[in-house]
């Protein structure tokens, strides 16, 4: 998808509006005081059929809170997720259950989301025999082709996680979330906790998978570089908000966002001959029980003025398919 | 070239237990120059931390170094009592890991404890200390410095405290500093500054750096050389620039495919096939050589030693020439 104009015209998967998602956390010495912690405030998103929807954004901007929201496992505080015509927001246990066949999700750490007790077998054939009424014989079948499909094999039926190395358990994890054929896979960190050389096969897998089963991906990472390698869109997080979100190339061609800008020049260059005298941003990540009032990025932003001290600015179409939150847009 | 810093000569290390015996460390050599920014790349387990922990002198019982050498100035610190490797570290070396808040005690303000550092290495007075205390803060840029002071660990977010890490571990001005992983905990825009730091002070200081680090765009951003590991051996060593234009090993070629670009076309990465071998499962002959596309029977039946293919450039492997333009597209290209 790198044409611009091709995304609107693609079906609409889910759509997410006004998403918030705010925790009361108990803090001070005796616990009284009560503080508002907007993990997510405030998100619209449309995800296209067969497409992968980069979110990216430092820790603590609220992508895990956001995908949870959208696997149905945390109710929002405010807003709704549609999927398929169906808000998840408004559905009882049962809908849910049923409705979660087709939106599966993949950890950062396949070590802690798989049971350490199951053998791979079962593993990967429990989402079948609790959500279908296959027999042992066509799940053991379906298992052994998931297998191949992620690069293991039926000998490994089996062992269990702890006999597997950190790629191949996240195959595991892979494997486990295709067997139901899902239409969306919220991907969660895949690669953060691996080593180059397997982020590297993981994200291939990924990418072919998508082709081969007319996936589609939202992929949570804190790696701009791994979200550029697999994303057709990204969306760029700060503090519980999208600030940003656009087709990968133009992004990466001319982001409107102050903090967009700074997030790419801050990532290691590809090759010494690139180094640059690029002056960091400077300061911290605000906190989000006490967000900066008006733009949350104008304690950072070189841009900044009093406007932006003043007023929240809102996710605006500034180019085709190109919308940024900021009340002076870069290149414009 | 001058002297070298550090000079580490085929150092290796053991553990011993029940199961046997297990080498993470296996014929390590590499130098270290005054002022320069030497980086150590591998995955997980190739015997980065470990190589540093030998410096150090901390490796972890039951672990020993039983052979080799490394040479401080001259100085093999292998053979150095323990009193004499704790009078060292903090003074002429100095450290800084992934994790600051566990090397920073959290009962005790930042100024205490970097006051205490400070007194324990140099004849200062309270004063003086609290003087030079500020004037470290403030050259790894903090501001208020005398504000931070009084702080706790835990008052301060993940940037600051390795800022503050790094204060402590330059304010004996050591001639060597090894910092393993100092960003990977870190935020990417938080990073930047600490990099951005690390360049600074390599201009302002003359200090020799050991930069651990599994991250290849690091290695790009800040590093004059580069020492590649693979299960415990060097397997590639060279100028950065040599490195990313002429890289030799398979697996540094392997493991500079496999990152996703920033620039450029996006492509399919190119992946190296299997995963690294625990130090119990390691293979005869090349390591390397279960993943390696290229690999002989010769590579499975005999360890490739390191030689020096072009001057200063060396490599561990039977089959490739050094100097040889790869085929990778021209970098030249990108702006
Ligand atoms: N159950 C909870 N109770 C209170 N606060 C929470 C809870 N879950 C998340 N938060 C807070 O909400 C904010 C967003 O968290 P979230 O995990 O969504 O961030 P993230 O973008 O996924 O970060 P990371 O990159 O570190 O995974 C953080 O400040 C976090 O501390
Ligand atoms: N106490 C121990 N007993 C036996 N083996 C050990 C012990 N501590 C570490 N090792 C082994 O030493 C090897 C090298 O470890 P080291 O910590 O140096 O790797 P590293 O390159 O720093 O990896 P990482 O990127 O994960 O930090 C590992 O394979 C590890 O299993
Ligand atoms: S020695 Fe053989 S196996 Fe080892 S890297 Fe070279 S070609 Fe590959
Ligand atoms: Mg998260
Ligand atoms: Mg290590």
């Amino acid at each position: 998808m790198t044409n611009t104009s091709e995304a609107p015209s693609a079906d609409v998967l889910m759509e997410v509006k006004g998403l918030k998602k705010h925790f009361q956390v108990k803090k001070g010495y005796f616990k009284k005081e009560i503080s508002n912690v907007k993990a997510v405030d405030g998100v619209d998103v449309t995800i296209y059929e067969g497409e992968t929807l980069g979110i990216v954004g430092e820790s603590g901007c609220g992508k895990s809170t956001t995908g949870e929201m959208l696997l149905g496992l945390m109710k929002p505080t405010e807003g709704s997720v549609t999927f398929m015509g169906k808000d998840l927001t408004a559905m009882n246990k049962k809908e849910l259950r049923e409705m979660r066949k087709d939106i599966q999700v993949i950890f950062q750490d396949p070590f802690a989301s798989l049971n350490p007790r199951m053998t791979v077998e079962e593993l990967i054939g429990e989402p079948l025999k609790i959500h279908t009424s296959k027999t042992k014989k066509e799940i053991r079948n379906e298992v052994v082709e998931l297998l191949e499909v992620v690069g293991l094999n039926q000998e490994q039926l089996k062992r269990y996680p702890h006999e597997f190395s950190g790629g191949q358990r996240q195959r595991i994890g892979i494997a486990r979330a295709l067997a139901l054929k899902p239409k969306l896979i919220i991907c969660d960190e895949p690669v953060s906790a691996l080593d180059v050389s397997i982020q590297a096969q993981i994200l291939n897998l990924l990418k072919k998978l998508q082709r081969e089963f007319n996936l589609t991906l939202v992929f949570i990472a804190h790696g701009l570089p791994a979200v550029r390698n697999i994303s057709d869109r990204i969306a760029v997080m700060y503090l519980g908000k999208i600030v940003e979100i656009t087709d990968r190339d133009q992004l990466f061609a001319g982001a409107l966002h102050p903090y967009t800008e700074a997030l790419l020049k801050s990532i290691p260059v590809d090759h010494p001959s690139l180094r640059s005298n690029y002056q960091p941003l400077e300061g911290d990540l605000p906190n989000p029980a006490n967000p900066p009032s008006g733009c949350a990025f104008h304690t950072r932003c070189p841009f900044a003025q009093e406007i932006c001290r003043e007023k929240a600015p809102s996710l605006e179409e500034h180019r085709e398919n190109h919308h940024a939150a900021c009340h002076y847009p870069l290149y414009k | 070239m001058s002297e070298p810093l550090l000079e580490i000569e085929d150092l290796r290390v053991r553990f011993r237990s029940d199961e046997g015996v297990v080498s993470p460390v296996n014929g390590v050599s590499f130098q270290v120059h005054e002022g320069e920014t030497v980086a150590v790349v591998g995955e997980s387990g190739s015997g980065k931390s470990m190589t540093s922990l030998s410096i150090l002198g901390l490796v972890p019982a039951p672990g020993e170094v039983y052979d080799g050498s490394i040479r401080l100035q001259g100085e093999d610190l292998t053979k150095m009592k323990r009193s004499q490797m704790r009078k060292l570290r903090g003074n002429e070396i100095s450290m800084i890991f992934q994790e600051p808040m566990t090397s920073l005690n959290p009962v005790f303000t930042i100024g205490n404890q970097m006051i205490e550092v400070i007194r324990l290495h140099q004849k200062l007075d309270k004063t003086e200390s609290i003087q030079q205390a500020v004037t470290m803060l403030d050259l790894v840029g903090i501001p208020e410095p005398e504000r931070v002071l009084k702080q706790f660990p835990h008052q301060l977010s993940g940037g600051m405290r390795q800022r503050v890490m790094i204060a402590m571990a330059l304010s004996c001005n050591p001639k060597l500093l090894i910092a393993d992983e100092p960003t990977t905990a870190l935020d990417v825009t938080i990073q930047a500054q600490i990099l951005n730091l690390m360049k600074e002070l390599k201009d302002e200081l003359n200090t020799g750096v050991i930069l651990i680090t599994h991250d290849l765009g690091v290695v790009a951003e800040v590093a004059d050389r580069v020492v590649v590991m693979y299960g415990g051996e060097v397997v590639e060593e060279a100028t950065v620039d040599e490195i990313f234009n002429h890289p030799v090993h398979p697996y540094t070629k392997g493991l500079l495919a496999s990152v996703p670009k920033m620039t450029g076309p996006v492509e399919e990465l190119g992946a190296i096939k299997g995963s690294v071998p625990t130090p119990s499962e390691m293979p005869t002959g090349c390591k390397f050589h279960p993943r390696c596309p290229i690999a002989t029977d010769l590579c499975k039946q005999v360890h490739p030693q390191l030689e020096e293919t072009t001057p200063q450039h060396f490599k561990r492997c039977f089959h490739t020439e050094g100097g040889v333009k790869h085929d990778e597209h021209e970098r030249s290209t990108i702006s």
